[in-house]
Formats: structure tokens, sequence, C-alpha cells
């Protein structure tokens, strides 16, 4: 079966800066992949090149076996992308923004009508679909957003940061509906700097960070990498930089992040013997109040791969 | 199908602008309030305000008299008797006088002494030419009844009665309240056509910033749609509005104000080419601007200098030449002259060329830049 997307060697450079940097993954048919980094990792410019927007330095992409570059239309009917940015009109309704962008992707008008229903009833908004955009809330908007990207039934469906800004319970939603979305078979790329999201959403994660795609596999095979490393977060009162430094110094410790202005995440091998040493490492530094030992998870894979976490 | 995307566009664009409260009430509101003050403080409207004409004829001559009583008939001309042209044209500099008219006897061809910028002095021009063009009339008809061979007697007849048939006809007409009142809405219709539709072009930009802003422009383009597309829909969207309001006080000011525009195909060639250099300035601006506060900012305050410049705000006559000079270096003052010139009777698309091609030179100029940087700008780096 054709991949729904292939990338290979994307690179994408401003002056000498290199934004994107040999960027290279595959999505499966039916598969949902997510794209996992911390902001500025590059995740927004390389989606910018896999529907179309930017054209890369070097590289291709390949939608449902069509060359983007060769045939961008054929290549953009395929995909449903949903922009970080809320892009709908605020002064038009749901169902009017909606209309615009069937008409846009040359969806005939009657089947344009019914689908429009469709749609916003897959994302709840059936009942606020003739209010005006802009007396939605963070949550409706964002719901909105993703039913504009469903209309045209695409086989890929791209989400970047589809939960920013968004209230719990819209958050679930939104998630719930993406997993329905992925079991009726629709191929998905979700980036998130949610590390919670992408584990539940994605059977396969790709690592992004400074513009490369560091690692690449399923969550059990990320977390493998890690061998016998425990992730370790610790809840201090006191100096949290002075305490990174001296943990980095204990043998056995090979990540120190600072998580916030009163906690740190390490990664460390045998974590549970190796506890008293990082409590007293930590004592001139400020008291302990509050240690936790978490098995190997995407979170401790993602701080080993990147040495920072993904939330700074 | 394949309009569709550029249909898509530009009718959500339209829906866009029917919401903006405030944009309609400056494109269907303020132009007719500008056109009736600015109007009536030109001489325009109050009834009484009758229009100042000196004439230099001899009534000895049959011709003479009979301008001279067609003149003095006329409602809304305050016609004084003078005896040199020299007397007229000092008049007419001063501005006692709207215009005045030179009847030399036996000569076929008579002299019209006005200042082609003033509001007065161009209804003054139309209620002389209709005077002159009664008089030709007969003039014509006694001749064409000569050459028939009837006598001049059964000529003079003839034509009386043909005559008195005209103003029986003329009478019922004028049942409708079509008095020939002089209007210095013939200056001001214009002028505010020009000022409204390219200030409110400008501000109508704001829309497309903010189109670009939220990202609406980004998306539309990871559509399936090539971006000339997009960018026509966009061009396509502010064109429609400048066009509407152009429409809007074309009508209303025909109808209200009674304001004569002249050969239909050559207003619309004038006021469609200066369209298009309006959305080519709105184009530029939603290029340029990043914020959509920043288009209201920059965009009306350039139209209203640019109006003055072209003689939008206050007759030409009364800025300097040095000020003039430079407004023939914009769109507005060539529009405006060939305004001016096709609401004078007979004048044609043929009258005014050479504006016209000033108008399509500057449209093909403004267009075509605002185009190229829209696309490098909006739709290249996304």
């Amino acid at each position: 079966m054709t991949p729904a997307l292939v990338c290979e060697d994307l690179v994408k450079r401003y002056g000498d800066k290199t934004v994107v940097d040999r960027v290279g993954f595959h999505i499966d048919e039916g598969e949902a992949y997510g794209l996992l980094g911390p902001n500025g990792a590059g995740k927004t410019t390389t989606i910018s090149m896999l529907v179309g927007l930017l054209r890369p330095d070097t590289g291709s992409v390949r939608v449902g076996g069509i060359d983007v570059a060769e045939d961008p239309v054929a290549a953009k009917r395929l995909v449903g992308y949903v922009p970080q940015e809320i892009a709908l009109y605020p002064d038009l309704t749901a169902r009017e923004n909606l209309r615009y962008f069937g008409r846009l992707h040359g969806l005939p008008r009657r089947a344009l009508t019914a689908r429009i229903s469709e749609v916003l009833d897959m994302v709840g908004l059936s009942d606020r679909g003739d209010d005006k955009v802009d007396t939605y809330s963070g949550g409706m908007k964002r719901r909105t957003n993703i039913a504009v990207a469903l209309l045209h039934r695409p086989r890929l469906l791209i989400l970047d940061e589809p939960t920013v800004g968004v209230d719990p319970q819209s958050r679930v939603a939104i998630l719930d509906r993406v997993e329905a979305l992925v079991a009726e078979g629709m191929s998905l790329l979700y980036t998130s700097h949610y590390m919670e999201e992408v584990e539940r959403v994605c059977t396969r994660v790709g690592i992004m960070d400074r513009g490369r795609v560091v690692a690449d596999g399923t969550k059990r095979e990320l977390v493998a990498e890690l061998g016998g490393t425990d992730r370790v977060e610790l809840v201090l009162d006191g100096d949290v930089n002075a305490a990174a430094e001296k943990l980095r110094a204990v043998e056995g410790v090979s990540e120190v992040a600072v998580t916030g202005s009163s906690s740190l995440r390490l990664l460390v091998v045998g974590g549970r013997h190796l506890l008293p040493g990082l409590l007293s490492a930590v004592a001139e530094a400020g008291a302990v109040t509050g240690v936790e030992v978490v098995e190997p998870d995407l979170e401790a894979a993602f701080l080993h791969l990147t040495g920072s976490t993904l939330r700074d | 199908m394949r309009p569709r995307p550029v249909t898509a566009l530009v009718l959500a664009n339209l829906k866009r602008q029917l919401r903006d409260k405030v944009g309609m009430f400056f494109i269907v509101v303020m132009p007719f309030v500008t056109i009736v003050f600015v109007g009536m403080a030109l001489g325009g409207g109050s009834a009484d305000a009758k229009l100042p004409v000196a004439v230099v004829a001899d009534t000895s001559d049959p011709v003479s008299a009979a301008v001279l009583a067609e003149l003095e008939s006329a409602e809304a001309l305050d016609v004084r008797r003078v005896e040199s042209e020299e007397e007229v044209r000092d008049g007419v500099r001063q501005g006692e006088l709207a215009a005045g008219l030179v009847v030399t006897p036996g000569d076929t061809s008579l002299d019209l002494v006005m200042n082609q910028t003033s509001g007065s002095g161009m209804a003054a021009r139309s209620e002389i030419d209709v005077a002159v063009g009664k008089v030709s009339a007969v003039l014509e008809a006694t001749r064409a009844a000569w050459a028939a061979g009837a006598s001049p007697e059964q000529a003079d007849t003839y034509v009386r009665k043909a005559q008195e048939e005209a103003v029986a006809v003329t009478t019922t007409s004028s049942g409708r309240g079509e008095s020939a009142e002089p209007t210095g809405f013939a200056y001001t219709a214009p002028a505010n056509l020009l000022l409204f539709t390219f200030v409110n072009s400008m501000a109508v930009a704001a829309a497309l910033v903010e189109s670009r802003r939220i990202g609406m422009v980004r998306r539309s383009l990871a559509a399936p749609v090539r971006r000339s597309r997009v960018l026509l829909g966009e061009a396509l969207s502010r064109f429609a509005v400048a066009l509407a309001q152009s429409l809007l006080i074309i009508v209303v000011s025909r109808f209200l104000f009674d304001v004569r525009w002249g050969d239909p195909l050559g207003v619309a060639v004038v006021v469609g080419l200066f369209c298009l250099i309006a959305t080519g300035a709105a184009m530029l601006v939603g290029a340029l601007v990043r914020s959509p506060q920043q288009a209201p900012a920059i965009g009306p305050p350039v139209g209203i200098v640019l109006g003055m410049l072209g003689g939008c705000l206050w007759p030409r006559e009364v800025a300097g030449e040095p000020l003039n000079t430079i407004g023939y270096l914009f769109p507005h003052s060539w529009a405006m002259d060939a305004l001016l010139a096709l609401s004078r009777p007979s004048a044609g698309l043929g009258s005014v060329l050479v504006e016209v091609a000033v108008l399509t030179g500057m449209a093909v100029v403004v267009l075509g830049v605002a185009l190229a940087v829209f696309q490098r700008r909006a739709l290249e780096a996304v």
C-alpha cells in the first residue's frame, strides 16, 4: 500500500540559520504519527513544507504517492491541514467559514451543505453553527478549526498543536474525536508539545529537536533505548539551579533538567538505589519536599534524547 | 468548477465587508453627507441662488436676441448685459460671474468664458449649452424647411408650430419637478466619488491585513488551489468594493442631486480605471502593513492627502499652481479632469483620451507592483 506520507531529507534555511535539517519520516496508511518537540524545534516549518505552503531548499515530500513539488494541487486534495493558529474569519459564522473552505476545495454546492452539517455534528457544534466565530470559546474555535480540515474527507489529517489554549473539557473532546477518526482509518500527523496527548493518540513518534528528528519509533522502542534508566522528579524548596549542578556530579545521573521554579527532572540509572545519594547531594541547595521515581516513559525518552524538557 | 476559489474568496470578503458596520457607514453614509455640505457651500442646492452670467450681445441681431431671450428665460440664471468681453473676463476671474458669453453678430461660434474647475461655472455652462442648443435647433429647422422648398414665411410658421408642440412636451415632463436647478453638486459628486472610493479602498485593506495575520491567506493556500487564484480572489474583492462605492455615489447623486455624469461609457472607463488603481493601492497596503490597526492609520490619511491635491476636497482653483502641479503626479487630478470634462454636454470618451491613457498607465504600474509585492510578501513567505 502507498504510504500516506513520505518525506526525505527536508532542509529549510533562513539566511545562515538552518531551521529544518535533513528531516525525513514516513506515515503508513491509517497510522497515527506524532511529532514531538519543544517550541522552536522546527515542527511547524516542517509541516509547512509537507502541506505545500513552503518550498524546501532540498528534499522531497510525497503524499499518497504524489510529489508535492510536482503536483501540489493534487497532493493538497488528500490533506486536511489544521494550522496552529485559529484560521477562521471571526466575523463570519462557523457555517459560513465552512462554506468558504468547501468552495475553495471545489465541493459541489448541494453536497457541501450536507457535509457542513455533518462536520459540525462531528465536532459537536451543530447548535452553534450559525453564530459568529468571534463569539466562541477557545475550545469551540479549535473544534471549528478542525472541522474545516475534515470537510473534503482527506486521507491524511495534519494537526499542528490542536489543543493550545483549550479548556480541559474541549481538549478531551478533541482527542476523542481524533482517536475516532484514526479508528475509522484516517492517517494522522499530530504535533504537540504535550507528551500525554501524543502518547494517547499516536502509535509511532518522531522526536524533533533543533530542526532534526533525533529519534523515531514506537513508544516502546523509544523507551527501550533508555535501558535501565528511571525518571526521577524532585520538588525542592531552595535554589534549583544550584541543586541541578550538584546532581549532575552524582555518579549514575545522566541528565538533569530544571522543570520549574522548584522542580527538577533527572534521568538516573538504577534510580531507586541512588535515591539516598541524590537527596544528600541537594541537601545544601535546599530542602526536598517531594520525590517521585517513574518507570521509563516518553517524557524520560525525550529528556534522554534532547537533554531538555518539552515545556521550557 | 475553475472559478470557484475566486468566487469563494470574493463572497466571503464581501460578506465580511457588509458586517463591518463602521466600514459600511463610511461607504454608504459619509460620502453623501460630504456631497451635501460641500455642494451647498459651493453654491448649489438652494433655489434662490441663481448663477450670475454676463452676456455681450447686440440685440439688433435676431440670433443674438434669441440667445439672450433663451438665457433670460432660464430660471437658474441671473443674466446681466455687459458691454465688452474684457468685463466678462474680469468678472469670471474675480468669481463675481459663474460664466460669460460673447455673441458676435453674424458669427456662428460663440465665445464662452468660464473657469473649467469651478462647480458653478460647470453648472452655468450646462444652462448656457441648453439655451444655445434651443436657438441653434430653431435655426437648423428653419434652414431645413427652406431647403425643403418652403418660403421663409412658411418655414417660420412650421418651426414655430413644431416649437409649440415641443414646449407642450417639455411642460408635461417638467411636472415632475425637473426644474433645471444649478448645482454645486456637479463638482462635489465626482470629487467625493474619487475621494471616498480611494479612502475606503485603503480602509478595506485592513481586512486584508487581518486575513494575513490570522493565517487565513496561508490556510487558503493549503487548499488545492493555485496561488494565482487566491491572489485574483483577494484583488477582485477589493475591486468589487471600490466599484460598489463608485456606483453608489453615481446612482444616488444622479437621482437625489440631479448630477449629470455624462457619457456612460466614458464615465465607466474612467471610474473603472480609478477603481483598479485604488485596488492596487489597497493590495499594496495589505501586503506591506503588519497589523490591522496600522492599515486604517496609514491608508485613509494618504487617501485624503491625495484627494486634496487632486481637487477632491476643495476646487483646485483655490489651491496654488505648485500644489496642482504636484497633484498631477497622482490619479485623482487626472480622474477629476476626466469626470468634469465628461459631464459637459456632447463630451464622450473621445474627449478624455489623454486622461484615460494616463490613468491606464497608472493602473498598470500600481496594480503590477502591488500584485508582485503581495505575491512575494503574503503568498510565498508563509
